[in-house]
């Protein structure tokens, strides 16, 4: 039950209106031929499963239904951030 | 039975009311709760324990009751296992016992052949017998607790969300006095106050009786809060019968709040709701939840009439009600004395108990001495007497040679036994803070040697505790706690506040101290002494499990199922807890506490459907052409939550021959289906054809404008998510259609790679599936009829090929005609506008009459897909089935320079085993049988090697047909195989099937061009 603040919307709405999509920065490779099935597999369902600060990805299901950057404390559920890709890519580029 | 009118009484006297209790009729008053009620009424048997099934009378006065369970009411106002100590009486109430005390009870007939019965007692010996599903059948039916429901709840549920920047969790003193700073020294900050019992004051009021400050402050408190909350724009909501019984993250805290009469009240307007869920959101919760007093130990301490110390002092002074004339008090803190002296204001006389050695006296003690109180200090009770309720007592002097802080008790039994008779006894073992709520959603308790108590962990975000949660259990100390906590929580909001930081003074010592946990060895190896009165779990159970080697408090719980009950040992655990730290000899704050989980009360079903019942349940989607279905009396189907035509019965048919008829009319003739439910997605953009293509496995970059093409959608995984048909509207125009069922998650998964890993092409999608009606005009004599319907469009098979498009005029409407196919005979499909729908339908319907033109539903539309071998995602695939497993590699392009989503999964090995599922058609060599979907293949050792998926009895071809999974089944084509299904009457029976091309009817594709 958590309140999340859309970056996009500007509001802080219920956990209710989003819906999870799996951890961030899980870039699709560029080149998959040219992988070992390891490497695939490890694109595919390797996930980090970390105890602490985590960057997932959360859609607005119920409302402007843009995808985005939640940072989140799997030890207490804290949401400690939320942004935009742009915000987030620019912030890491500059 | 009922006293008279006291000060502190909450009854009121002009408001008498009728009630039924165990088929007996009882008076009782407004404000009685059903146990006061029945204590009035001497009634002294409430239910028969679960394991032993001994007689058990009431214990408490609230929540924490784990005895006096009762059935409320019958039929459609039926609610099972609520405590009596909990509902509020009301006109013509009828309750029942959940177990009957006064039936006999063959447990308690074979109890002294089993006079000692341990931990897993019914398992150990019955589960050897193999007896154990039968015996535990009749156990469950004699066991504590009530039927469950078998009628629709009458009543109805609301929800209610609510917003605050305080939440304060307890009406007592602490929590009055909380919400009361809070509003006063803020201009903004909304506070909820929230309490279970039906009126503010808690534990507070049974000090009316003696003190006259306690009175007036309340009094005055109340009155002020009361202000506040009559308002214009109310900064206060106070919420009471309300149990806050769940704090999830974020401070969001769920109150289940019980209307006064207990059931909903029908108007002219509607039905009120018997209960209200309350959907808190909150800033900042102070707690004040209180603390629950935990019974002393000794051996019967089940007898009916043993209840505790300030159970008997809140009946006493809240409801005028005391359950006998012969009462000792017993215990090892001063709220027993309060007890005393408050009887004794009553003229009732009354023994106290206290295992605390003469010597340092408080206040308290010193005025119960004055009052002529008869006092034994340092003495133990060792055993109640009494067949099934109290009789008398046996008292034994007692030394306790341990010194603080080391708490480890030292108790010794000293000196000879006396005996006393009494017809009530009231202990008070300390008190244990309600720290249930704090650790829902993460906090930690620990244990505070000074007050020797659980109490919830000191720091946390946004929430503070105050007064006896916090170990402070001296109402006016409670009260400066409160207010010092109601600051610190006004500066976390950020509102200027100055903490007062008034002293407390060390009364509350006098109910949280050192000697809390009275457990002598002497007394816990003695049977019948029950820690869980609702479980029945007894000292030397605890015990058994750590001889057994448990050492966990969760193990030790488990086990011998402390806490297990509707109470979650409120009253018990603790004791439980202080016992097993006795037996494994080591401190309590290294035993620690079994886990804290919601709900802190049970909670009804209906409260948490709330409105979501009956036709709320669900959305209910029709498609606009719904009525002419409902005309033709078509039968439906629910597909995700559209309500779908099946078949379309005629003069009495089944489904059977209505599904043969239709088949056959689309076979030979023609025949009609809407298929407006398909998931329609518009995708625009100068990169949709690229979308397209890295989406599906194959090519798209040629399709001209006015084609469509067929195309199957993989996850990375390499497995089949979805399929449907793509029209070119022109070169940045695509309308993708999807599975019924599939829409919403293909959509939700194009948009996220669109914003996540292609945010630089140039493609927005839209969902249209609402926008659109789709009628399918099917069968050999479909050009015929669209040629009379629209004279627009060329429907020469030269001009207007299969798996093309034409924009047309249908019946005066402008329409995409798409010449596809889901049976593999000539069909056209009309798209319109959605609102002309019934009106195209119609006209399709009346025009084709001259053909005979038929209506058929989804269970047609499957026979004449199967028939074609054509997979339906979800049925013939389950998530596990890559494109190669149904045999379409034809479908997989090869030269596509971007590598589309799931094809490199397709070269891993696993995926490339000839052992995997693969798709099958199968025949039974008995033409007649229909295989049972679902049923197994299963080899020559018996073991399964796949399943039918889709089967049929296919009216073209006058034989079963089906679909299966069956390892390796490619490279098996006529093999014989045997498919296990249950007959009625004939049991287990082996099919022989031949697997066969999953392609049945029509294998070269001729039939769709139709007649012309």
């Amino acid at each position: 039950m958590f309140l999340i603040t859309c970056p996009y919307c500007k509001e802080s709405r219920d956990q209710n209106e989003f819906s999870p999509a799996g951890e961030a920065f899980i870039a699709r490779p560029e080149n998959p031929e040219a992988l070992s099935d390891e490497e695939w597999a490890d694109y595919v369902f390797y996930r980090t499963n970390i105890k602490g600060d985590h960057w997932e990805q959360w859609v607005h299901t119920s409302g402007c239904r843009k995808y985005f950057l939640v940072k989140r404390s799997t030890i207490t559920h804290e949401v400690l951030e939320a942004a935009t890709f742009q915000e987030i890519n620019s912030e890491n580029a500059s | 039975m009922r006293l008279e009118n006291s000060p502190s009484s909450l009854i009121d006297y002009t408001q008498p009311l009728s009630f039924v209790f165990n088929n007996k009729t009882y008076k009782g008053f407004k404000g009685d709760t059903l146990a006061s009620a029945l204590i009035a009424n001497d009634v002294l048997y409430y239910a028969r324990s679960f394991k032993y099934g001994r007689k058990r009378g009431i214990i408490g006065a609230g929540v924490e009751e784990p005895n006096a369970l009762v059935s409320l009411e019958i039929g459609g106002r039926y609610t099972p296992n609520m405590k009596a100590t909990e509902v509020m009486l009301y006109d013509g109430l009828s309750a029942v016992s959940s177990s009957n005390p006064n039936s006999v009870d063959f447990r308690a007939i074979i109890k002294p052949f089993h006079r000692f019965m341990p931990a897993g007692f019914y398992y150990k010996t019955f589960i050897k017998q193999k007896v154990w599903s039968i015996v535990e059948d009749r156990l469950r039916s004699l066991s504590g607790f009530s039927k469950a429901p078998s009628e629709t709840d009458e009543d109805v549920y609301d929800h209610i969300f609510q917003h605050s920047e305080v939440l304060v969790i307890g009406g007592g003193a602490a929590g009055m006095a909380a919400s009361l700073e809070i509003l006063t020294n803020s201009k903004s900050s909304r506070v909820i106050l929230v309490d279970e019992r039906e009126n503010l004051g808690g534990e507070l009021i049974n000090e009316f009786t003696t003190d006259k400050n306690a009175a007036l402050w309340y009094q005055e408190t109340k009155d002020k809060l009361l202000e506040y909350k009559d308002e214009e724009n109310p900064r206060l909501k106070i919420l009471t019968s309300a149990t806050a019984y769940a704090w999830y993250d974020h401070n969001y805290v769920e109150v289940l709040q019980t209307n006064a009469t207990g059931q909903s009240m029908v108007y002219e307007g509607g039905q009120a709701a018997r209960k209200v869920l309350h959907k808190i959101r909150t800033k900042e919760v102070i707690l004040a939840t209180g603390a629950h007093e935990r019974p002393m130990l000794f051996e019967g301490n089940d007898l009916a009439n043993i209840m505790l110390g300030q159970s008997v002092r809140r009946y006493l002074n809240e409801f005028n009600v005391v359950a006998g004339k012969e009462i000792i008090l017993y215990g090892n803190n001063d709220s027993i004395y309060n007890t005393a002296i408050d009887l004794s204001e009553n003229n009732i006389k009354s023994k106290v108990i206290d295992v605390r050695a003469p010597g340092q006296e408080s206040e308290t003690v010193t005025k119960a001495k004055g009052l002529g109180i008869d006092v034994f200090q340092g003495f133990a009770v060792i055993k109640a007497k009494g067949k099934s309720r109290v009789t008398g007592i046996e008292i034994s002097q007692v030394e306790n040679q341990a010194k603080p802080p080391h708490w480890k008790s030292k108790w010794r039994l000293t000196g000879d036994i006396k005996t006393l008779s009494c017809d009530l006894l009231a202990t008070s073992g300390g008190f244990n803070p309600v720290v249930h709520l704090d650790c829902h959603c993460g906090g930690k308790t620990y244990f505070d040697e000074y007050s020797q108590a659980f109490l919830p962990q000191k720091e946390r975000n946004n929430r503070q505790v105050c007064g006896a949660v916090n170990s402070i259990g001296f109402w006016k100390d409670a009260i400066v706690d409160a207010k010092n906590k109601a600051h610190l929580t006004l500066q976390t909001l950020g509102e200027d506040s100055q903490v007062k930081s008034e002293k407390l003074t060390n009364q509350s010592l006098n109910y949280f101290n050192v000697d809390q946990f009275f457990t002598p060895l002497e007394i816990l190896n003695k049977p019948k002494v029950f820690i869980d009165l609702q479980n029945d779990v007894t000292t030397t159970d605890i015990a058994l499990s750590i001889r057994e080697g448990y050492r966990s408090i969760e193990h030790i719980k488990r086990y011998t199922a402390m806490g297990f009950g509707t109470d979650q040992g409120k009253t018990g655990n603790i004791n439980g807890i202080a016992v097993a730290a006795e037996f494994l000899d080591s401190p309590m704050s290294e035993v620690g506490t079994t886990t804290f989980r919601p709900a802190y009360t049970g909670v009804d079903f209906g409260a948490m459907a709330g409105r979501e019942v009956g036709d709320f349940f669900d959305p209910q989607r029709y498609t606009t052409i719904h009525e002419s279905h409902v005309k033709s009396g078509a039968k439906f189907e629910l597909v995700g939550q559209w309500y779908r035509p099946w078949y379309y019965p005629k003069d009495g048919e089944d489904m059977h021959q209505a599904v043969n008829r239709e088949c056959l009319a689309v076979r030979n003739s023609l025949g009609m289906m809407d298929a407006s439910t398909l998931g329609k997605i518009d995708i625009q953009g100068k990169d949709a054809r690229e979308f397209l293509s890295r989406v599906y496995t194959n090519a798209w970059m040629k399709l001209a404008p006015g084609s469509c093409r067929y195309g199957l959608m993989c996850n990375e995984k390499g497995m089949i998510i979805d399929d449907g048909v793509s029209t070119c509207i022109n070169d940045n125009h695509f309308i993708m259609t999807t599975t019924t069922g599939g829409a919403a998650s293909v959509y939700s998964t194009l948009e996220m790679w669109l914003q996540t890993e292609w945010s630089h092409l140039d493609v927005h999608l839209s969902s249209v599936t609402d926008q659109y009606s789709t009628v399918a005009v099917v069968g050999p004599n479909a050009r015929k009829l669209m040629s009379k319907l629209c004279q627009d469009v060329d429907f020469n098979s030269q001009n207007f090929k299969f798996m093309q498009w034409r924009p047309g005029t249908v019946c005066g409407v402008k329409a995409r005609i798409m010449r596809i196919s889901f049976s593999g005979e000539l069909a056209y499909e009309i798209n319109i506008e959605a609102n002309y729908g019934r009106f195209i339908w119609d006209e399709v319907a009346r025009e084709g009459m001259e053909w005979n033109i038929t209506p058929y539903g989804t269970e047609s539309m499957h026979v004449l897909r199967a028939e074609k071998g054509f997979i339906i995602v979800g049925q013939d695939t389950d998530g596990s089935m890559t494109p190669m497993d149904v045999n379409m590699n034809w479908i997989l392009a090869k030269n596509k320079p971007f590598s589309y989503i799931g094809r490199r999964s397709f070269s891993i090995s696993a995926l490339n085993s000839k052992d995997r599922l693969q798709l099958v058609g199968l025949l039974t060599k008995d033409a007649k049988v229909v295989l049972p979907e679902g049923a197994h293949i299963i080899n020559n050792k018996g073991i399964s090697v796949g399943y039918v998926t889709s089967s049929y009895y296919s009216p073209a071809l006058g034989r079963s047909i089906a679909l299966a999974q069956l390892k390796g089944g490619l490279s098996k084509m006529s093999d014989t195989v045997l498919v296990k299904i249950v007959q009625e009457k004939q049991g287990l029976k082996e099919i022989p099937c031949e697997v066969s091309s999953s392609i049945f009817y029509d294998v070269n594709g001729d039939k769709v061009d139709g007649n012309e």
